[in-house]
């Protein structure tokens, strides 16, 4: 009963947070104790054990628990600790439909299931008020739920081996176009409500869908996973390329930090291309970082970035350090874990990723300054996220347990 | 005492850390007595914690995460090693005044960098000296951004070198740990990222780097902090490297190419050094010139180097601690410490730098070249600590922060214990040498009153005294050197250094020329690339499936 | 009858591609629905039929409900859509009937083909009307795809499909509503 729980309380916390909008307090409360009772829910779910109350097989794997407890984390930490302007109601029931969502993706029993359950989390987005069209904001998940559906067509017929091949190419373009990586990337307006913006899709629902395709596409085409595995990394390394640069070197604040997104995906790629468990547990952590550190730091950022203040305090390097996965950050963690694996694939890879890890250093700094000086709750958000990633990346054997590695 | 206790040096700071930080949110105005306490127990517990047992203590808490176990271990080399890192910055803890949040930082750093010293293999020592560099760089920039400090991105690249040695070693080994790797797995290409990840975390280059240039910045509480955390961090990794290596590294030429930088180090440090337009600028290349030592001694592979390099660095901790103190004035203060640092005989680093010598022409062949370069560069040096006796002062960093009795005491002390140099071999250098590497058969190196070498018995002790007693008298009889500060003409200049000062303008200068500049618009890439259009999308899509079909 | 209800399909999707007023959107989503529905009764699945059926007719009236009834049918500069209709047809009938194997070559055309046309369309439009109907068509032809799988399909994803199609077009269409 559970996976159906994780599903059905975010989903009715929502609704009931968007039914009370009028008032505030009531539907934060009711809100918030449907999303803490589906974590709970999450929590008490055995991994892999599958549940029939629905006529459907659902079951969350560990490593996908692992990321909706993250994703739950996010929300908690971003909701508890917004800037005094935002409208947390809004922000809390956003957060439990993509949460609803993402556990629904997690739950699915079969990649139609997953590609289809995108699809409507792409058009209940696309909805959302926002500054671009709705055609704009449906195109690039709509592509790449067309594109992860022609491959997983591909990969379910029979014919010559290049099929499997064209079925990787599906789902990896498919995977890129969901997360809105190079060449997919979202059109992003950097005016627009978070909530209703591409950073929805890159950072909060992102982590879920990549581990449920991921993970599903290898037992679907083992006959390619090479195929597959080769594009992740290509992919990875064009994003880490051009993530960092584009970051570091763009005008706007608000954009830096959607590229800078794009370059802890290109992580994410990579680690997940190696195909081996040092990968996997690499890609783990970095989408604990993106959900527990970067996704928060963003959204503290956005008053600053607004007022175009910079500042230069401890706090403001210490986020920096963390965003360029320095030492004692969970980024530095999860960089040993990729190269790890790398070195174990092929060592050149391994040279070639950490010549490009140095590239996070300049952007990093820049978006640190932006955090501006956070003060009063959104001060304790951000010694909570830094510390959280010190702990991490000290010790992050307690999340690599929960993901199953 | 039990195992746990491990946990101690490093959690005693840590814990120092998060008083200072209470402390400092709370308003109460005692965070460095907090800090002092706090660094100067870390020191006790770690010498209560060695010298009962005088062995090797480990400790292992399980897996990390990243295939690294907690495994903490203090032995020898761990035990000098943190206390190059422990005593200069618990005096500078103790005697500079700084704000809460530079000294919770800095008791961070301290925690991170004896860590990294206590770690039982490479991993554990990556994340902890990443960490340490982390936090004296967020150290520097909090005290001020705009004063030089060492570039973020080459120790980040430093401690990643090392993760990823530590990595392959876990590959094709099956451990990183220090004292389990086997040998046949550190091979030269691995060998080579360990040292180029030592030489950058040190910033151990023969050009000005930021081990100099951090003595420039306008105040010298980071920069102190920085050197005790950070320089001595690197020299460990070389040190742990002879363990790995069953008491050696993989090929002679290594210790020969390190020994080399080793001197060229020295060297480059002594050139800029005798060219110094102030007293301050030529300070800050003391402990590149030591370090430049220390290389050369450790890299040659056998004992009497190691312990000659391990004991250099002890000197050039006490250094550290002392010259942030300085204050940038003429007097006794100054003119002991340039004493102290130039060699001058019967000072320990007198007396260092004559059993590093010593040891290059012991072990032969190219390296007794090495130690002809190495004699050279001391001569330099020594003409350069007497030109600078008389060099106007520099710039002044605030006098609150420095304590010129306490620098002129710790630069005497080296001096005056000079002729003990056996015991502090005795105590520190040789039993950490032994532990990466195997004595030579026959009488010990070190002794409380001589050192022996293959070829020599230094009796220091006898040779020394008269020495220091002969200097006391003459300068008690002569009184401090008048001399008055004023520029002076550099001894020699090195060739093709304006060449290469204006070739590096020039390409800092460089622009892309008008012509070309459209391919490199990011503006316009950004553009392409977030536009969304369906032909990017389409011919990616095209590029993707043709690359798998190759 | 497996391959008329996926050349019908295919008409829907060309039709989708080709149309841009709300009736000619409505006739091709019907037919799409209707295709797939016939699809899923030679597959044996009843329930997916009725549910096919079901959305296609809430996403077509959901199409006629609002106005202006227009057909829009192949206006001025529709060329490259109608190459894109016909190529992408051609091009999935190549891969289902020539490229791949063993039974159900109908159904694998009609995925393909509609996938095809459907994302053309999706990148292809500015009007919200129709890359929503598109995305209904997608949703339908993602859940009469799903019974490709070696196992079949059970009935959650023509369920999910055909909520989406049905509720796809029940969205705000209004283009953009500021910051």
């Amino acid at each position: 009963m559970e996976p159906e729980l994780a599903v059905a309380l975010p989903a009715a916390g929502a609704l009931i947070g968007a039914a009370l909008r009028p008032r505030p307090r009531v539907a934060l409360i009711a809100g918030a104790a449907l999303g803490v009772a589906g974590l709970a829910a999450l929590v008490l779910a055995a991994p892999g054990l599958s549940s029939d109350q629905l006529g459907l097989r659902l079951s969350i794997s560990a490593m996908s628990r692992a990321l909706l407890l993250a994703g739950g984390g996010s929300l908690a930490l971003v909701v508890a600790f917004a800037p005094a302007r935002a409208d947390r109601t809004a922000l809390l029931t956003w957060g439990l439909a993509g949460l609803a969502g993402m556990a629904a993706i997690a739950a699915a029993p079969t990649l139609d299931l997953v590609i289809l359950v995108t699809l409507g989390v792409a058009l209940l987005h696309a909805a959302l008020a926002g500054g671009r069209s709705l055609s704009a904001r449906l195109r690039a998940p709509a592509l790449a739920v067309a594109l992860l559906g022609v491959g997983l067509v591909l990969a379910r017929l029979e014919g010559p081996p290049v099929l499997a091949r064209f079925a990787a190419v599906g789902l990896v373009a498919g995977l890129a176009a969901a997360l809105g990586l190079l060449p997919y990337i979202h059109e992003f307006d950097p005016d627009e409500p978070t909530s209703a913006s591409p950073i929805a899709w890159i950072a909060f629902l992102g982590p879920v869908i990549a581990v449920a395709v991921v993970m599903r596409a290898r037992e679907l085409i083992p006959t390619a996973a090479a195929a597959f595995g080769a594009m992740l990394v290509g992919l990875g390394l064009l994003n880490m390329l051009w993530g960092s640069l584009a970051s570091w070197l763009t005008e706007k604040g608000t954009s830096a930090w959607h590229y800078s997104f794009m370059a802890d995906w290109g992580l994410v790629l990579c680690a997940f291309g190696v195909q081996v468990a040092d990968g996997q547990a690499a890609a783990v952590l970095v989408l604990y970082g993106i959900l527990l550190s970067r996704l928060p730091l963003y959204l503290w950022s956005r008053q600053s970035l607004r007022e175009r203040v910079q500042t230069d305090r401890p706090i403001n390097l210490l986020a920096a350090a963390l965003l360029a996965g320095s030492a004692p950050f969970a980024g530095f963690a999860a960089r040993v874990l990729l190269l790890r694996g790398a070195s174990q694939l092929y060592w050149p890879l391994a040279l070639v990723i950490a010549a490009g890890l140095l590239l996070w250093l300049p952007p990093s700094l820049r978006l640190g300054r932006s955090l501006g000086l956070p003060r009063g709750r959104q001060a304790i958000g951000a010694g909570i996220a830094i510390a959280a990633s010190v702990a991490m990346g000290l010790y992050p054997q307690p999340i690599l347990t929960l993901a199953g590695l | 005492m039990p195992s746990t206790a491990l946990l101690a040096p490093v959690a005693i700071p840590l814990l120092t850390a998060g008083a200072v930080a209470f402390c400092g949110v709370a308003g109460l105005k005692v965070d460095r007595v907090v800090l002092a306490v706090g660094s100067w127990g870390a020191i006790v517990v770690l010498i209560a914690l060695w010298v009962p047992v005088r062995s090797t203590q480990e400790l292992t808490l399980g897996p990390l995460g990243y295939g690294a176990p907690f495994d903490l271990r203090l032995d020898a080399v761990g035990f000098a090693f943190a206390l190059m890192v422990l005593v200069p910055s618990a005096v500078l803890l103790t005697l500079q005044p700084r704000a809460w949040q530079e000294g919770t930082v800095a008791a961070l750093g301290v925690a991170a960098a004896v860590l990294a010293v206590e770690a039982g293999g490479i991993l554990l020592t990556a994340v902890a000296g990443g960490a340490a560099a982390t936090l004296a760089v967020i150290q520097l920039d909090v005290e001020d951004p705009r004063a030089s400090r060492p570039p973020w991105g080459i120790l980040l690249a430093a401690w990643l070198a090392l993760s990823w040695a530590g990595a392959i070693l876990q590959v094709r080994g099956g451990t990183a740990v220090y004292a389990a790797v086997p040998v046949s797995a550190i091979t030269v290409p691995i060998f080579v990222l360990l040292a180029a990840a030592a030489l950058l975390a040190s910033g151990l280059f023969p050009w000005r780097a930021w081990p100099s240039q951090l003595w420039g910045r306008p105040a010298l509480r980071a920069a102190g902090m920085a050197m005790a955390t950070m320089y001595p961090l690197g020299f460990y990794l070389l040190v742990r490297a002879y363990e790995i290596g069953d008491g050696g590294y993989p090929q002679f030429l290594l210790n020969a190419a390190l020994a080399t930088i080793g001197v060229l180090v020295a060297f480059g440090a002594a050139a800029r050094a005798q060219s110094a337009t102030t007293r301050r600028e030529y300070l800050g290349e003391v402990i590149p010139g030591l370090g430049g030592f220390a290389l050369m001694g450790i890299s040659l592979g056998t004992s009497l180097g190691l312990a000659a390099g391990i004991a250099t660095l002890v000197v050039a901790a006490i250094l550290a601690a002392c010259l942030p103190l300085l204050p940038d004035r003429a007097g006794p203060a100054s003119l002991v410490l340039i004493a102290a640092a130039a060699g001058l005989p019967p000072g320990l680093a007198f007396g260092v730098r004559v059993l590093g010598l010593e040891a290059t022409f012991e072990a032969g062949n190219l390296l007794g070249l090495l130690g002809i370069a190495g004699v050279a560069t001391w001569i330099i040096s020594i003409i350069a600590a007497a030109r600078a006796i008389g060099l106007p002062a520099g710039r002044g960093h605030p006098a609150v922060e420095t304590a010129p009795r306490v620098a002129m005491g710790l630069a005497a002390a080296t001096i005056l214990v000079g002729p003990a140099l056996g015991l502090v071999l005795l105590a520190l250098a040789l039993p950490a040498q032994a532990d990466v590497m195997a004595s030579p058969a026959g009488v010990p190196i070190g002794g409380a009153t001589s050192i022996v070498t293959v070829s020599t018995v230094l009796p220091a002790l006898a040779l020394f005294t008269p020495v220091l007693l002969l200097a006391a008298a003459a300068y008690i009889v002569a009184g401090p050197p008048a001399v008055p500060a004023r520029q002076r003409p550099p001894l020699f200049e090195l060739p093709g250094t304006k060449l290469l000062a204006g070739l590096r303008a020039e390409i800092r200068a460089a622009t892309v020329p008008e012509q070309y500049r459209s391919l490199v618009d990011l503006r316009a890439l950004e553009a392409a690339a977030t536009g969304g259009g369906p032909l990017l999308w389409l011919a990616a899509l095209v590029a993707l499936a043709y690359a798998v079909t190759r | 009858m497996d391959t008329a209800a996926a050349i019908g399909a295919w008409l829907g999707a060309a039709v989708i591609v080709l149309a841009d007023g709300r009736r000619g959107l409505a006739v091709g989503i019907g037919l799409v629905a209707l295709g797939f529905a016939g699809l899923a009764w030679t597959e044996g699945s009843w329930v997916g039929t009725a549910f096919l059926v079901v959305g296609g007719a809430a996403a077509v009236i959901e199409l006629l409900r609002a106005r202006p009834h227009d057909w829009g049918f192949m206006p001025p500069g529709s060329t490259a859509r109608l190459i894109l209709a016909v190529v992408g047809g051609i091009i999935s009938l190549w891969i289902a009937a020539s490229v791949t194997t063993g039974p159900g070559a109908p159904l694998r055309f009609a995925s393909l083909a509609v996938m095809a046309l459907m994302s053309g369309r999706l990148l292809q439009s500015q009007s919200a009307t129709a890359v929503l109907t598109a995305a209904a068509g997608l949703a339908i032809a993602l859940a009469g795809a799903s019974a490709i799988a070696p196992s079949g399909s059970d009935y959650a994803p023509y369920l999910l499909g055909a909520a989406i199609a049905a509720g796809a077009l029940l969205l705000p269409v209004s283009e953009s509503r500021g910051a």
